[in-house]
């Protein structure tokens, strides 16, 4: 696992053990566990609903968990309100205080601990250095555009280095070339001061390019959690499979080796390719559309197929192609040096078998 | 201007005259030179102004309702700024009910409550007493406190005081930091209108009366009975002008508050 933690590893340790809640009927977050070790950046993923955001709220203190315990740095905070935690927080929309001018925002948090004026000033300015707003201070928030915003919300959070930063979709408000230049910010600003962080998010690639470990939720349940090579190459489930990236998934019949699909297509795995013990019978079988590619039909090992549509991308193109039973298979292949394929061209589909990956069918969904 | 527009001037002009003719009709009357009321007002003179100004028994009744609606202004300053947030913030089930009796005596006639309150009051020695008026004013003027402080309060994000809790400060001071600075001026707004509301309130004021206290519009009532001379009108002058000059008040805080909030820095 990749922690990028600086010399002064400062960070706090986060586990939240068997934590639940339930909003009347619904249960929002259902038995989740997850240790996070100190200094370690943490994404919470998931579609919207899944809970992510409660877990969150959980840790920061907002929501009261149902059952399960909050642990920070090794201390019960279960019962403790959001600001006897000394976590920084920042939200999804910025969240400054419109009274406040942009430096005693971010001195606010000093004032709460009783820092002398002076003092606060000076770290406050400190703090807007890092995230490249020096002189700030005196404008108002409203002056300023929605990404300065936001990296004020961020200089605010960390102002008296806690250790603990909890991020809550704190770039979804933002266009997509600003969210790529806080992405890095924040990598930076992790990897210098060392703090733990957990974010919510749920883009798939934020989680991916930024995260040491990333903890798939859906429906209040945790999916999988693992450094994000892993989670793509080897999702622990239908579900984490189907999130992150695309898949191609076909129904098949499974004997203990062999896998027979579309009729007459079979392919032989090597027992690698389950991630967990699959039963003999109905089981489905995914693979990563980039790690197909295209044969002449008929070539032996080659799946058959027909191609019925190509879609031209730039460096890469997408293929997407029928097996004889219909059931669609999909194909990202480089664009150079691709023979040209047209739709209604037969054609053979090559397939790794280290590429494919077979999961019990019942799982679905 | 073609005619249909012109129609339409002329008939909101109509309605604009109609609303202020009556103070327009007061003003002159206030000035009269004769000792009873009479239109049109003969001669200019102040004498009835020195008169309301010099006489202690009519300073005594202004007083007297100054005082109840400083008070009933700070009340439902307080009060209604309370109830609002929790109207707001606060959970939906009983908001509503809540809502309901804070927002009902809008709509329940003046002179109903002034009974009930006139029957309660009599039991429990609360009439004429400032405790007793500010308590009945306080109820109808909660109204106009609650919707503005209400406007406002609902502008404001209530991730603002999470964010405030996550640098550290408690609930109270997360509103008393952020929250109630931002929404301030119409707190201010909304205790100034209670005071307008509350100065010149005569349904209650008539059911309430002691012998001794009265408050000005009460006094009113009593000297119209009697004496029906210029100083009626002179003191329904002086309601209007600090009526003016209050809601300029509420309106000029309205725009200091949108003006700093662009350029202030922390003293």
């Amino acid at each position: 696992m990749s922690q990028t933690v600086s010399s002064n590893n400062k960070g706090a340790s986060i586990e939240i053990d068997r934590l639940a809640k339930t909003f009347g009927s619904v249960r929002a977050v259902d038995d989740v566990s997850l240790t996070i070790e100190p200094g370690e950046f943490v994404a919470l993923l998931g579609p919207s609903g899944s809970g992510k955001s409660t877990v969150l709220m959980s840790v920061a203190g907002f929501e009261r968990p149902s059952a399960g315990r909050i642990m920070i740095g090794g201390k019960d905070c279960t019962r403790l309100p959001p600001n006897k935690r000394d976590i920084g927080m920042v939200f999804q929309h910025y969240t400054l205080f419109p009274h406040l001018s942009v430096g005693d925002n971010v001195a606010f948090p000093l004032k709460m601990r009783g820092v002398a004026k002076a003092e606060r000033r000076r770290q406050a300015e400190a703090a807007l250095e890092i995230v490249r707003l020096g002189g700030y201070g005196d404008r108002m928030p409203k002056q300023l555009s929605g990404g300065q915003q936001q990296r004020v919300a961020l200089a605010r959070a960390i102002v008296y280095n806690p250790q603990v930063l909890l991020m809550d979709e704190p770039l979804s408000a933002l266009d997509k070339n600003l969210r790529e230049e806080m992405q890095i910010e924040i990598k930076r600003l992790h990897a210098e001061l060392g703090f733990t962080v957990v974010f919510v998010t749920h883009d798939q690639g934020e989680a991916l390019t930024m995260a040491d470990r990333i903890a798939i939720l859906k429906a209040g349940r945790l999916q999988q959690v693992s450094p994000a090579r892993e989670l793509y190459e080897r999702p622990s489930n239908l579900f984490a499979a189907s999130f992150i990236g695309e898949m191609n998934m076909l129904p098949v019949q499974w004997d203990g080796a062999n896998a027979t699909f579309s009729e007459r297509e079979h392919i032989r795995l090597p027992d690698s390719a389950s991630i967990e013990t699959v039963p003999s019978g109905r089981a489905v079988l995914a693979v990563r559309p980039e790690r197909l590619s295209v044969t002449s039909p008929g070539e032996t090992g080659s799946w058959r197929a027909t191609v019925s549509d190509v879609v031209y991308a730039g460096a890469g193109s997408l293929l997407i192609t029928h097996l004889h039973d219909g059931s669609e298979v999909r194909l990202r292949v480089a664009s150079a040096g691709q023979a040209p394929v047209r739709p209604g061209q037969a054609i053979g589909i090559k397939v790794p078998p280290e590429a494919a990956l077979l999961y019990p069918a019942d799982a679905a969904r | 201007m073609n005619p249909r527009s012109l129609l339409l001037n002329a008939y909101v002009y109509a309605v604009l005259a109609f609303i202020l003719l009556p103070i327009f009709i007061i003003l002159p009357m206030a000035f009269s030179e004769t000792t009873y009321l009479t239109f049109p007002p003969q001669g200019v003179t102040l004498r009835w102004f020195e008169e309301f100004f010099g006489d202690s028994r009519w300073m005594a009744a202004t007083w007297f309702s100054a005082k109840i609606a400083a008070l009933t202004a700070i009340t439902t300053a307080v009060v209604g700024t309370m109830a609002t947030y929790a109207l707001v913030r606060g959970a939906r089930t009983m908001g509503t009910i809540f809502q309901a009796f804070l927002i009902g005596p809008i709509v329940v006639p003046h002179i109903a409550l002034a009974v009930a309150l006139y029957l309660f009051f009599q039991n429990t020695g609360l009439s004429g007493t400032v405790f007793g008026y500010v308590a009945a004013h306080s109820i109808i003027a909660m109204p106009f406190t609650v919707f503005t402080v209400a406007a406002a309060l609902s502008s404001v994000d209530p991730a603002l005081e999470d964010a405030a809790m996550s640098c550290g400060a408690n609930r109270f001071n997360a509103f008393r930091l952020i929250t109630l600075p931002i929404i301030l001026p119409n707190v201010i707004s909304g205790g100034l209108f209670a005071f307008i509301i509350s100065f010149d309130e005569p349904v209650i004021a008539f059911f309430l009366a002691g012998i001794r206290d009265k408050t000005l519009p009460r006094m009113m009532f009593d000297d119209i009975e009697q004496n029906l001379t210029p100083i009626i009108p002179a003191i329904a002058v002086l309601l209007t002008v600090l009526s003016i000059v209050v809601l300029l008040a509420a309106a000029l805080l309205k725009y200091l508050a949108d003006r700093n909030s662009t350029a202030r820095e922390e003293t």
